[in-house]
């Protein structure tokens, strides 16, 4: 047993340890007496209780209790004749004092590190791992068939085949191919003119061009940055248990389509998103206000990261950050920094303290705040003004409120000293100046704000959190980037330095980076990624199928630019992209997956793609861009766990524009395996359902879009025949042949015979749902 | 396989006359001869690891945090406190407050002689088939995290529900319905997320069946009559057929094709299934259903019974919502309102299945996500509280007629045998046949189970 005054004693002893030694130690001495670091100078470590006690090569480091006798103190007072610690400058007086003052307390030493758990986990094989070496381009290999291949793209796929003996399929007719590439860079099916357009074309180009038209429709931007928020989980809302509504959060939704359809190189997509309000502040002048906001509203990437809870009292910030770091690293990086949290990474070499230092970015981070149940009133969006002019109109608000409120002060003195008979009018005004006071208070500054961060102005360090819980703080760490992944300590002095790890993720010595994102853009197009597994690229992911396919893609695309544009062209125009789609896999017993792809694999559409193809049939769908949601107004805002917001508004604009919630899901997205709003979204679900089909049979959308697309059937063509191919043509992308017209014949005279009210457009319209129901409509081949 | 890759002769007049006669053709063409693993529907009935002794659930929960002292939990020393001694209280557990009494008197039921109290009089005489927890755990005091929890294993993050989990596990017994099913006429805290799927397939996610005139979305045909239908479907058939004939064998094509047959057969069996004319006026008073205080709570136990009568797997009934519930900061006495709603159903319930044998295979279950604080909240009433709770469980293999667990004097904390919600989790599954530990989805590189890393089965409990 100790005694109470013992225990404050060693209470006292472990605050000064861990207050005013232990960041001493890793700031100046770990460096070069460490594990972690490599180095062990003069036989010494000091970053264990063990260690420490056992000393170096020259004995004992410290003696508790004797400060004189201790070598460590001798060496960092400078009173030692050959030891001189730290060698390039020494500490300061007070830390000197400070430890002398711990080394007579006893030297009370709480760390829990043993030896052997400081050693990053697999630091030394890190680079084993191929994913964490830097990709290198790589030669073409040979092929059997050199006529065979489009581009180096294919010479790669058809060296694998060839090495198992199997022939590529043949290519796909022309009105596949088109169905097949207007759908993956669109998400939208191709349009009648746009069938002829192509398939009448003659010339030898007359893919390129389809291809360059639609990298230059605005619809292509659409699409893409729907992939890109399956993977960064974009939401409309906060997800707090009252899921507050971010009516500012489209602003990075259209920053995205826009960053596609402009082609914006990869590399400073990266940048933006991660630290864009601080590039936005170095840029030169002249520089535009919309230019600056730009770069302020990308990191709405961060600022999306979940909300929880109701409470802003105890609110756990620490919860938000962590969702950030696992967003960044599935998306940018390709592997789950998440593990790293409670604990080192049991597969990747992600210590716990590479998770921490990471954390000190956005720990040093202005989140905004989106409102909550306990304080529901946003805060700390960023103005999307010149700054003088928001301070000046806050100024101008404030002084407003002032002399509004002294106004109400002045009048309630006024009715206390009233009389009786004046004293009804003056409630009366006194009620009216306070309503008044009240409302501009509630009143928005009338300033367009972003759903975005910015430094706190702090370079707060940061400690490990034991078992992920910020009560049980553990060494401190500094800022930086896991060093097994050639990451490096922030040299930043104030602010975040968010802009260091931004250069990080998006630098061509980074291994990870170019390699997922290229992945990802392949999956898209061939249904399955070269690693089959796009957000994780580490040893519980799985092994790329053709890595010098892979890494060739990735370090030219690099060097090249970094354009997304231009590696999605040179995909769709190879040869392999051409290839019918492979039926049953198992045909071919050398590869009964197609993991070499010997031919295209038959996808399903997106739900996102199904609704925009009913509406485009239909004639409904409305192309406008970047409308805001029309959600209550901030003032009216009521939202608590037992109430918590929840809309779903209906529209006939595109997929990528339905307001999403981060916890309710959107019932027809629900339905049709959208992504989850609250994780990132690698690959989505293809399931079949039921409740899928009864939404195709009986939802009141389905037979409204049936209709109209009946009713422009109708107008298109007087002819039976011309009216089902205009059918075949919308809904398949392709001419109907003579036997299928005939059965939708057959099938109008059995549908006018049947029930009671044998009009013409009934049967059409009949004609229109069966076709939205079947396979052919939601797979492309 | 490479016959079926020809065209079969065109012979569709006399099928879109003969109306359903070609699907089945076609369904049986595509399907037969199939090797298992390739076209198994993945919701086909799995075998459990080990000998269940249920087969199905009906999972219900209370929403709001019921009061654990004034239900299932009989504190005599909190009587004397009242008033007097401090103890935890407040809206969140936070603060020292007077204790405050518990308000009903509590007497022995069945012959087991549990002490249930006043509030549940009828529930009280069938102790002998239930087998209460006092000692439930959890670890937050907010109602959307706690009921989360309750459901997924997770206080904070999106997880796939219990219910996803033994669909995902066990399958079900009749594919003309959903595996899981929800019976809510309002949205609990947290919302969709306590029967979503999450990163399990779709095919597990909870189907939620809301009371009134259209409790499935789309089940009602839009197109009459159902002749129509019939021939809309048939050229779907027709369409799929040469579609599928044009390319080779795709199981995920034929897997589709079956989805709109069991939906045109939903659209009569659901309804079926939730038409509760056929039932004796004697079982509708059973379940309260007559009286107007019991009706709304009686018709999802009576539909309960009727669903897992028909196979399906899981079913949850929520009583109350996010904004109607036991949630009584300022006055327990609005106890006694939820109660008088759901102790008839729930006895009626119990008793109903016995008779017809169910109660055997079916395991009952009822809980909610927090008790509530012995010390005042408010004027009268109690805050939220996750230390301690009490939940039951009946039939499927547990024991009837224990009482299992205990709390302190005042009903602060567990003092005895805690359960926490990883272990009621783990022993629900562990009913069903399921080793909590064994079931897991590989998503995002883990692999993930309902109990995370936790759980322990509480053998106790069961036969």
């Amino acid at each position: 047993m100790v005694s109470a005054d013992e225990e404050e004693e060693r209470k006292a002893a472990i605050e000064l340890f861990e207050k005013k030694i232990r960041p001493v130690l890793v700031e100046r001495c770990y460096e070069c007496h460490s594990h972690q670091k490599g180095s062990d100078e003069g036989g010494l470590r000091l970053d264990t209780v063990e260690a420490t006690k056992k000393g170096g090569s020259s004995g004992p480091a410290i003696l508790p209790g004797d400060s004189e006798r201790s070598l460590l103190f001798r060496a960092i007072s400078y009173s030692d004749g050959k030891l001189k610690m730290p060698p390039d400058r020494p500490l300061p007086d007070e830390v000197v004092r400070d430890f002398r003052r711990w080394i007579e307390m006893g030297a009370v030493d709480p760390r829990t590190e043993s030896l052997d758990s400081t050693v990053p986990p697999h630091s030394l094989d890190a680079k084993q791992q191929w994913a964490f070496r830097v990709p290198q381009p790589q030669n073409v290999p040979e092929v059997q068939d050199e006529r065979w291949p489009n581009s180096d793209l294919d010479c790669f796929l058809l060296a694998k085949l060839d090495e198992s003996g199997i022939q590529p399929l043949g290519s796909a007719d022309r009105y596949t191919w088109l169905r097949r590439v207007t759908f993956a860079l669109t998400g939208l099916p191709p349009t009648m003119e746009e069938m002829s357009d192509f398939i009448d074309d003659p010339q030898e180009d007359a893919s390129e061009k389809v291809v360059d038209r639609l990298l230059a429709s605005p619809r292509y931007g659409e699409h893409w940055a729907r992939h890109w928020f399956d993977v960064i989980h974009y939401s409309d809302t906060s997800g707090c248990n009252s899921d507050f509504p971010v009516p500012q959060m489209v602003r990075y939704r259209d920053w995205v389509v826009r960053a596609f359809n402009e082609d914006m190189p990869y590399d400073r997509f990266v940048r933006a998103q991660i630290a864009g309000d601080i590039v936005a502040a170095s840029l030169p002048h002249p520089t535009s206000q919309a230019d600056r906001n730009a770069w302020t509203i990308a990191t709405g990437f961060i600022a999306n990261a979940r909300r929880f809870g109701s409470r802003h009292g105890d609110y756990p910030q620490h919860l938000t950050i962590e969702d950030t770091i696992d967003t960044l690293g599935k998306s940018f990086l390709g592997i789950s920094l998440a593990c790293a949290r409670c604990h080192d990474h049991k597969f990747d070499p992600i210590s716990q303290q590479d998770y921490y230092s990471l954390y000190g970015y956005f720990h040093n981070t202005q989140y905004p705040w989106p409102g909550i149940e306990t304080q529901p009133t946003p805060k700390d969006f960023i103005p999307l003004i010149e700054k003088d002019r928001f301070e000046a109109a806050n100024d101008a608000k404030q002084a407003r409120q002032k002399t509004l409120d002294k106004e109400v002060k002045r009048i309630d003195q006024l009715r206390k000293d009233a009389k009786d008979e004046t004293r009804a009018e003056l409630d009366r005004q006194f009620a009216e100046a306070k309503q008044t006071a009240d409302a501009h208070a509630k009143r928005p500054l009338g300033i367009d704000f972003a759903y975005a961060v910015t430094d706190k102005g702090t370079r707060e360090k940061v400690r490990v959190q034991y078992k992920g819980d910020p009560n049980k703080p553990g060494p401190e760490v500094p800022i930086g980037t896991p060093s097994a992944l050639g990451g490096s300590v922030s040299d930043c002095v104030e602010g975040s330095g968010r802009l260091h790890l931004a250069d990080w993720i998006a630098s061509k010595d980074n291994p990870l980076t170019a390699r997922v994102l290229v992945n990802r853009i392949w999956k898209y197009h061939f249904g399955a990624g070269i690693v089959p597994t796009p957000n994780d690229f580490g040893k519980q992911g799985k092994a790329p199928s053709h890595p010098e396919l892979l890494d060739d893609l990735a370090s030219r695309w690099m060097d090249s630019g970094w354009s997304v544009k231009q590696l999605q062209r040179s995909i769709v125009l190879s040869k392999i992209y051409q290839t019918r789609s492979v039926g049953d896999p198992s045909l071919e017993s050398n590869d009964p997956n197609n993991i070499l792809l010997r031919g295209f694999r038959r996808q399903r559409l997106g739900a996102e793609s199904i609704r925009d193809s009913l509406l485009a049939m239909a004639g409904a769908l409305d192309l406008k861009q970047g409308e805001p949601h029309p959600f209550p107004k901030q003032q009216d805002w009521k939202f608590t766990q037992h109430n918590p917001f929840k809309a779903v508004y209906e529209t006939n604009l595109r997929s990528v524009y339905l307001m999403t919630q981060r916890i309710q899901r959107h019932p027809y997205l629900g339905i049709f395996d959208g992504a989850d709003p609250s994780t990132s979204t690698p690959a989505r679900n293809v399931s079949t359902t039921p409740l899928q089909a009864l939404y195709l049979l009986n939802d009141e959308v389905v037979h409204r879009m049936a209709e109209k697309f009946s009713t422009r059937v109708q107008s298109w063509s007087e002819d039976p025949r011309g009216r089902i191919q205009f059918m075949f043509h919308s809904a398949f992308g392709r001419p109907a042949g003579d036997d299928e017209a005939l059965t939708l014949e057959e099938f109008l005279a059995s549908y006018r015979g049947s029930g009671d009210s044998p009009q013409d457009e009934n049967a059409w319209s009949a004609v229109a749902r069966s076709l939205i129901r079947s396979n052919e409509f939601v797979y492309v081949d | 396989m490479a016959s079926k890759n020809v065209i079969p002769r065109r012979a569709t007049l006399r099928s879109f006359v003969a109306g359903s006669l070609l699907m089945p053709a076609i369904l049986s063409e595509l399907l037969a001869d199939e090797p298992l693993d390739r076209t198994e529907h993945p919701l086909a009935p799995k075998k459990p690891l080990f000998k269940p002794t249920a087969t199905r659930v009906i999972f219900i929960f209370s929403n709001g945090g019921v009061s654990h002292m004034d239900t299932f939990d009989p504190k005599p020393a909190l009587l004397a406190a009242d008033g007097k001694t401090k103890g935890v209280g407040g809206g969140l557990s936070n603060q020292q407050r007077v204790l405050l009494k518990p308000m009903w008197d509590f007497r022995p039921g069945g012959e087991c002689g549990t002490m249930v109290s006043d509030l549940f009089p009828k529930l009280r005489e069938k102790m002998d088939d239930v087998c209460l927890i006092r000692s439930m755990r959890s670890d937050d005091n907010e109602h959307a995290n706690a009921t989360l929890a309750m459901h997924t294993g997770s206080l904070f993050f999106s997880r796939p529900s219990i219910g996803s989990w033994v669909s995902y596990g066990l399958g079900t017994i009749n594919q003309n319905l959903p595996s899981f099913m929800v019976i809510a006429s309002a949205l609990p805290y947290a919302g969709t997320q306590v029967y979503s799927n999450d990163f399990l397939p779709a095919y597990h996610q909870g189907t939620r069946l809301i009371p009134g005139q259209e409790p499935i979305p789309n089940l009602k045909a839009r197109t009459s009559p159902r002749d129509r239908q019939r021939l809309e479907l048939d050229l779907v058939g027709e369409l799929n057929r040469r579609h599928w004939a044009t390319r080779e064998y795709s199981p995920d094509l034929a897997a589709r094709i079956q989805t709109f047959e069991t939906a045109f057969r939903m659209q009569t069996e659901a309804p079926e299934a939730l038409d509760i004319n056929d039932e004796t006026d004697e079982t509708l008073n059973l379940y309260g259903i007559e009286n107007k205080n019991t009706e709304s709570f009686g018709w999802q136990c009576l539909v309960a019974r009727r669903l897992v009568e028909r196979g399906v797997r899981f079913v949850e009934i929520l009583d109350g919502s996010s904004s109607s519930n036991w949630d009584q900061h300022s006055n327990m006495q609005d106890h006694a309102k939820r109660a008088k709603t759901i102790d008839q159903p729930l006895a009626g319930l119990l008793a109903d299945l016995k008779r017809r044998g169910m109660l055997e295979d079916t395991l009952v279950v009822w809980t909610t996500e927090f008790g509530r604080t012995p010390g005042v909240d408010g004027h009268n009433g109690r805050g939220h509280h996750s230390a301690c709770f009490s939940s039951w469980m009946a039939g499927g293999g547990v024991r009837g007629g224990l009482a299992y667990g205990q709390t302190d004097e005042i009903a602060a904390t567990v003092a005895e045998n805690p359960v926490h919600f990883h272990d009621f989790h783990a022993t629900i599954l562990h009913a069903l046949g399921i080793d909590h530990e064994k079931l897991t989805f590989r998503f995002a590189g883990r692999d993930f189970r309902l109990t995370d890393v936790h759980g322990r089965v509480v053998r106790e409990l069961l036969v």
